[in-house]
């Protein structure tokens, strides 16, 4: 019996996960994939293991452990993240499994979360790894399914790849059954030629059979029949060349109103085979061949690079094919952004050579160009705002100028000092990247103080190892680990430093506070980002000692505080001392102050009571009173 | 078939309307898709949010010049819309105002509510306009917007106002008195 649910593409996935028999789920959050896990800890399913892991290596070794050990399991990350697993993808790759291990990973075209328009189908090429590219909500659930069979039916781990407008975006979904899979016992499996790398002959035996287990993905890929080929006849004699699209994944969904659309402009829908692609690796070439035998014009729909287009190419050079083939590589449509219809119309009109308007889909961006500026700034109550406060307040006091002193950025709400008031952080690289891009400042001669800014979720991740090497090589260099005890940007999940009341049942955590000192940091603070002062005295002190410096600014997110019903105090206004010069938002950006007739007012609803707007106030109008 | 663009900032409840209009529409049978933005959205964030309701089929994107409805829920974002909207589209702005930092240190400027619905006329589209002070005291805006709109545009021929209401009630099953009145409220309203 199945049921019809309204379900995002990640809720989706991972119910397609559960339904298979997954009894091992783990990742790391990253939008746009972070959903599926929130799922998955938020339903509790009976006898399901589900973990925030501390990064997404770690996360795909405890997945490829349990897969080794028979049973089926899911690991979840962004596209980063897989860039960080993938060590580990190749060698668990040419190892293969026993139980079935999906990776899910979700690209990000059009950048909703400011990171690289990384294409992750890239990656199943470079390790030989099958990939599912589902083009809709439902597919999300369905491929995912299925991939947990074509796992244990070849003995590979199989890659599905989400896109934003599917992990992000929401429709009904045609729920099945769960698959009646028996209890399995986990199997310890002694097999040195299989799981060690222990010699070249082991190796390259691995790599043939990594190329095999791929070859029988395809087979099975064929067999049941996931590129979906509709070959017309209509056109015979039609007034147009004979058409055929190849569409990749997500871009599938827009196909039917780009035809609609395009059939205003002279098209004949009809007259139009299709290839749905959504296995793109292994490539379907026995599809495209029959695609490629009988079109004149083919035209490649997908986002991001042009992998499906390339293989077409050397699909079309095989047979002989002397007809066009419209896409990116002839300049027709361009690798960057999300796809919509006006990608399909667009390709169309190129490859039919139809009187499309070319204002067709041409808006004014004049109205745009009158909307205010809102660049995205730190929550009312965000501790990292008196962090970022204390820092510039300490660079002008310990005597330099503010583009004297390099402040390098990590990921995560961390980074938005990088915007105004602040304007604190200079760069933004990757997880951890902070500790290490600060070492090479210094290495490079710089003569000013170094500082690098890193969130407690991302120094658990990445830059310990970067902070390991600093210690072991004498860099002198301050760290600030900006602590608000949660993975707060991608919505508020638990990391190995969270509160131990949030921590797993039976799980512990682990405290910066103890871990910074253990690993030889001699120069190591404790201090409170709502004491602006106190911050400030101690970010200056440390940009005068010599070595490795670690001040740990410790609050805990104000959002997550909150929703407990905490408050770190209150502020009052006194009207009859403010003059209205707004340097408190001047200075703190906070969204709680606004403006009133004679003076500032503060919404009751915003503010944290964090008291920071009271401590630049310099004329006593704002009075602070902590809980 | 219908093509809906919200906009708004974070903080306004503004997702909570497409999720129930979504809601909504699958209990009916009707083909929904619902694509929120929500990157690096911050409390005071852009917030924006695409549904697309009748079709099997679709993509989650609605092209420029593509929706048939927008619904702002803030002056100077609604600017952002203006290209989305389709011309004879419909333009429910809600004239909440979000005054960013730098327009309140008078670095930047902030639209008029008069530029903003020339903006939108120039396009082709049709302002309905609803006014803050007509939102009833202690009744949630976000519900209040969504009874408008079932009421004063196309979306109300599409969704029947007892499937919303009904989605609200699974919604917040313990309390939907405050959200029912705001919808109903909104619904009412005659602008």
């Amino acid at each position: 019996m199945s049921s019809r649910k309204l379900l995002t593409g990640n809720e989706a996935l991972a119910l397609g996960a559960l339904h298979a028999g997954a009894r091992v789920i783990t990742g790391y959050p990253g939008t746009p994939s972070t959903g599926a896990i929130e799922s998955l800890l938020a339903s509790q399913p009976p006898d399901v293991y589900v973990e925030w892991s501390t990064n997404e290596k770690v996360a795909l070794e405890i997945a490829a452990g349990a897969a080794w050990a028979g049973q089926r399991a899911l690991c979840t990350m962004k596209m980063s993240g897989l860039n960080v697993a993938s060590d580990s993808l190749y060698s668990v790759a040419y190892s293969g499994v026993v139980g079935g291990l999906v990776i899910y990973v979700a690209d990000d075209p059009g950048v909703s979360a400011g990171m690289c328009e990384q294409d992750s189908r890239g990656f199943a090429l470079l390790a030989d790894l099958p990939l599912l590219d589902p083009s809709s909500v439902t597919e999300a659930y369905q491929l995912t399914r299925l991939a947990f069979d074509l796992s244990e039916a070849t003995g590979t781990p199989v890659l599905v790849r989400l896109v934003t407008a599917i992990a992000h975006a929401s429709a009904p979904v045609e729920v099945g059954e769960p698959v009646p899979l028996p209890e399995r016992e986990p199997q310890l499996l002694r097999d040195i030629a299989r799981f060690t790398k222990a010699g070249a002959a082991i190796c390259m035996q691995q790599h043939r059979d990594l190329i095999a287990r791929l070859e029988a993905a395809g087979r099975w890929l064929r067999h049941a029949g996931l590129n979906s080929l509709q070959i017309t006849d209509v056109a015979e004699g039609g007034h147009h060349p004979r058409l055929g699209i190849i569409a990749g994944g997500v871009v599938n969904a827009y196909l039917e109103e780009g035809l609609e659309m395009a059939a205003r402009f002279g098209l004949d829908p009809r007259a139009v085979s299709k290839l749905r692609v959504r296995a793109p690796h292994p490539f379907p070439s026995e599809e495209v061949q029959a695609l490629l035998r009988h079109v004149d014009t083919v035209l490649v729909l997908e986002e991001l690079e042009p992998h499906l287009e390339r293989g077409v190419y050397v699909e079309a050079h095989r047979l002989g094919f002397t007809g066009r083939i419209v896409g990116k590589l002839d300049g027709t449509l361009e690798r960057v952004g999300e796809y919509d219809v006006r990608h399909v119309v667009r390709g169309i009109a190129a490859a039919l050579d139809l009187p499309v308007p070319p204002d067709l889909f041409a808006a004014s961006t004049e109205a745009e160009q009158l909307a205010a500026p809102r660049p995205i700034t730190v929550c009312p109550g965000c501790p990292h705002r008196g962090t970022f406060l204390a820092i510039n307040r300490a660079i002008r006091r310990a005597g330099y100028k503010r583009d004297q002193v390099m402040v390098t950025g990590d990921i995560g709400c961390t980074i938005l000092g990088m915007n105004p008031p602040f304007d604190t952080v200079w760069n933004e690289v990757a997880m951890g990247a902070s500790i290490g891009l600060a070492q090479g400042y210094v290495h490079a001669g710089v003569r000013t103080p170094v500082i690098a800014t890193i969130g407690d979720s991302t120094f658990f991740h990445a830059g310990i190892p970067a902070l390991i090497n600093a210690v072991q090589h004498a860099v002198p260099l301050t760290v600030i680990i900006m602590d608000n005890g949660w993975t707060a940007m991608t919505g508020m999940q638990v990391n190995p430093g969270t509160a131990e009341d949030f921590q797993p049942p039976g799980g512990r955590r682990v405290d910066i506070a103890q871990l910074v000192p253990a690993l030889g940091v001699e120069h190591f603070f404790v201090v409170d980002p709502f004491d602006l002062d106190g911050t400030t005295a101690v970010i200056q002190q440390a940009l005068t000692l010599p070595g490795v410096k670690v001040i740990l600014s410790r609050q805990e997110c104000a959002i997550q505080a909150g929703r407990r019903g905490h408050r770190a105090g209150a502020v009052q206004v006194v009207p009859e001392n403010c003059n209205l010069c707004k340097l408190c938002i001047m200075l703190t950006g906070c969204p709680a102050i606004d403006l009133g007739a004679e003076a500032v007012v503060i919404d009751p609803a915003l503010c944290y009571g964090c008291g920071l707007c009271a401590q630049v106030c310099n004329r006593d109008a704002l009075i602070h009173t902590p809980e | 078939m219908l093509d809906i663009f919200l906009i708004g900032v974070g903080g306004q409840g503004l997702l909570t309307i497409g999720e129930v209009i979504a809601e909504a529409a699958t209990a009916m049978n009707l083909p929904v898709s619902f694509y929120p933005y929500k990157g690096m959205a911050q409390r005071g964030g852009l917030v924006k949010a695409q549904l697309r309701l009748g079709r099997a089929t679709v993509g989650p994107n609605i092209p420029p010049r593509g929706a048939d409805l927008v619904i702002a829920m803030e002056v100077s974002e609604a600017l952002r819309a203006v290209r989305v909207l389709r011309p004879g589209g419909e333009f429910l702005l809600f004239g909440e105002r979000w005054l960013p930092t730098a327009v309140m240190l008078g670095k930047a400027a902030y639209p008029a509510l008069e530029t903003v619905l020339e903006q939108v006329s120039a396009a082709g589209g049709h302002p309905v306009y609803l006014s803050p002070d007509s939102l009833p005291a202690g009744l949630p805006a976000n519900l209040f917007v969504l009874g408008a709109a079932m009421g004063r545009t196309r979306l109300g021929n599409v969704l029947p106002a007892a499937a919303v209401e009904e989605a609200i009630r699974r919604r917040w099953p313990r309390n939907p008195e405050p959200n029912l009145a705001a919808f109903q409220a909104g619904h009412s309203i005659s602008i």
